[in-house]
């Protein structure tokens, strides 16, 4: 009966009894179209009326537009606002909701997220130390690297708690995931008091720039950014598909994960290292954003069910839909002004989480 | 063959298994008993290298502690007591986890349809599109079994002995299916592998064993064959009760043994 309600959205093409390959790879490929037209809308539509279309046509066919200014001014808006946008919208997306899924099988509970183990309370602390001491005590650091200070002490600090954490965790080469849990609750909860002293040192408008920061928002979003943190979240994301066997193994158990053959300890190094250096990145340039990673993995299980071999690209495609669809409201909602897309994805996703959670009692058994 | 040499376990300070000697050969049932908390399943998680142990163990010639996870794993397959999952997976999907090493030893093509066999073969003909989390303790328990049999449904390898290693696999069934469990596990040695099981039937144990490994406080107490090892001195010592081997009850209680199963 459960499987019945489960399929009804995705049609029953199954191979054999139990099978659901066949039907994760159809909803792979609707995620796909789905984003494709995610893409398209968030460059033609804004705040300004700039046409996409006009721009990427007249780019193609070579026409010489009537209007120079007019067709500057377009260029402008979607070569330089929206396409960096729609870019870090797409990589954070996926980045979030992967490192959400991975996260999840490494810890083998489905509420895990790399929020809990500290990987964004660290990010966080770097990058207010840098919006509040920037102009002081780390001058140096702001002046030798410019507009990329603050994504870099992000991505340092999400970094320096992962190794920490998991030096705290391992122990004659065995990283227990528990330790890691735990151990990244206390850690959590120093990088937030620390950050409250910073934010308590801070002036008003710095604390303004820190509540918009923290709430997280795409706006900001410039080609230098793209280069700086896409490289690192391309990287990290392209190893994941590698960890997928290992991480539908580790679902029985470390130890049977080990029967099966799957090298555990390196595994969860590949994941833990994977996953803080996409998430560092990801906070660096815009903030916290919540639900994602718990969100996408978790309404794609009860779609296509827990196997990572298409869990994983599946929560990639709809995680970055998913960012895309939250931050065009953020950005046309109070339009000229911007809502922070954490304030988006919170409101949208916390309801939606409850009402799946409530509907299917039976068979996600927390 | 699988020779393990003066193991010893200590876990947090306190000795669990200390300097026992234990050999498992292809084509046997060898069945470690004993009473609770002797030291039965740490001995088994140090054969299977889960558990850090001091001592030699060997399988088929090569110290397993060098040996990579993916190797140990074409040469045995390890069932647990109990495994609980956090994801919604059908049994289909969870066989077919069996199947990660590549080494079932089928002709290729055939790995498809294993997963339908394995779970015919443990009597759960039909269960492949349910969901683990709905089955009893005892489905869960011969869903695993049909994982494991994936994993080596050979017994022999590349003129290699595999072996089974299952930790109470008949724990939570019932008598239909505990025989059916342990026919399939003697089928296995029959075939040319090696089976090490921990049982606390004795009954099953005397029936199906070709050798019995008897633990108590951590160090082997006997070992050898059922007939030379079961005997009421040992249960008395052992086990901390008055029982006589072979003793028919007095009077009109009703008994059932495995053994009248035609």
């Amino acid at each position: 009966m459960a499987e019945q309600s489960i399929a009804g959205a995705a049609g029953r093409a199954m191979a054999a009894d139990g099978d659901r390959s066949v039907r994760a790879r159809s909803v792979i490929l609707l995620l796909c179209l789905a984003l494709a037209l995610c893409v398209f809308l968030s460059l033609t539509s804004g705040a300004s009326d700039a046409s996409a279309v006009r721009v990427i046509r007249d780019w193609f066919i070579g026409a010489v537009p009537a209007d120079a200014v007019l067709a500057a001014r377009d260029q402008l808006i979607v070569y330089d606002i929206r396409m960096p946008r729609v870019l870090l919208g797409v990589l954070i997306g996926a980045a979030l909701a992967v490192c959400g899924a991975v996260m999840q099988g490494l810890f083998r509970n489905p509420l895990a997220d790399p929020g809990l183990i500290g990987v964004s309370a660290g990010s966080g602390l770097g990058a207010v130390a840098i919006i509040v001491l920037g102009a002081t005590w780390l001058a140096p650091v702001t002046l030798a690297l410019g507009a990329l200070a603050l994504p870099l002490a992000a991505f340092s600090g999400g970094l320096a708690v992962t190794l920490l954490l998991y030096a705290i965790a391992t122990r004659q080469g065995r990283t227990s995931v528990a330790t890691m849990l735990l151990a990244g609750i206390a850690i959590s909860a120093l990088a937030m008091a620390l950050t409250g002293v910073l934010i308590f040192m801070a002036d008003d408008r710095q604390l303004r720039d820190l509540t918009f920061w923290q709430l997280g928002s795409l706006a900001g979003a410039t080609w230098a950014k793209v280069s700086t943190v896409g490289p690192v979240i391309v990287l990290a994301l392209s190893a994941m598909p590698f960890l997928s066997r290992g991480l539908n193994a580790l679902a029985l158990g470390e130890a049977t994960a080990g029967h099966l053959g799957i090298p555990v300890q390196r595994l969860k190094y590949i994941a833990i290292v994977g996953v803080s250096a996409a998430v560092g990145a990801s906070v660096a340039v815009s903030g916290g954003i919540g639900f994602i990673g718990i969100v996408v993995p978790h309404v794609l299980r009860l779609a296509i069910g827990p196997d990572n071999r298409y869990l994983l690209p599946a929560s990639a495609l709809l995680g970055a839909t998913m960012l895309l669809l939250a931050d065009a409201v953020a950005r046309t909602i109070v339009a000229p002004a911007e809502l922070p897309i954490g304030i988006v994805t919170a409101v949208a996703g916390a309801p939606f989480f409850l009402w799946i959670l409530l509907r299917n009692r039976g068979i996600v058994d927390l | 063959m699988i020779e393990a040499r003066d193991i010893s376990v200590a876990i947090g300070g306190k000795r669990i298994v200390s300097h026992v000697d234990f050999v498992a050969r292809p084509g046997e049932m060898s069945a470690i008993v004993g009473p609770n908390g002797s030291g039965k399943t740490t001995l088994l998680k140090a054969l299977t290298g889960e558990q850090a142990y001091t001592g030699t163990v060997t399988l088929n010639g090569r110290d397993l502690s060098a040996m990579k996870p993916v190797e140990a794993a074409t040469l045995r397959a390890v069932l647990p007591q109990s495994t609980a999952l956090s994801f919604p997976f059908t049994v289909r999907e969870i066989v077919r986890l069996g199947l990660i090493g590549g080494r079932s030893g089928v002709l290729p093509g055939e790995d498809q349809r294993l997963p339908e066999r394995a779970l015919a073969r443990v009597d759960l003909d039909g269960f492949a599109g349910r969901f683990y989390q709905e089955l009893s303790g005892g489905e869960q328990q011969r869903v695993q079994l049909a994982r494991v049999l994936c994993q080596v449904w050979a017994p022999v390898l590349e003129g290699r002995p595999r072996f089974l290693f299952l930790d109470e696999p008949v724990s939570s069934l019932d008598v239909k299916h505990q025989l059916i469990i342990m026919n399939i596990a003697r089928d296995f040695a029959r075939r040319g592998g090696g089976v090490v099981a921990i049982l606390h039937d004795l009954n099953l144990t005397a029936m199906y064993a070709d050798r019995i490994f008897v633990l108590h406080r951590g160090q082997l107490a006997a070992s050898g064959a059922p007939m030379d090892v079961l005997n009421d001195k040992l249960i008395e010592r052992v086990f901390d009760c008055h029982l006589k081997v072979g003793a028919l009850p007095t009077g009109s209680v009703p008994f059932v043994l495995p053994q009248s199963a035609a």
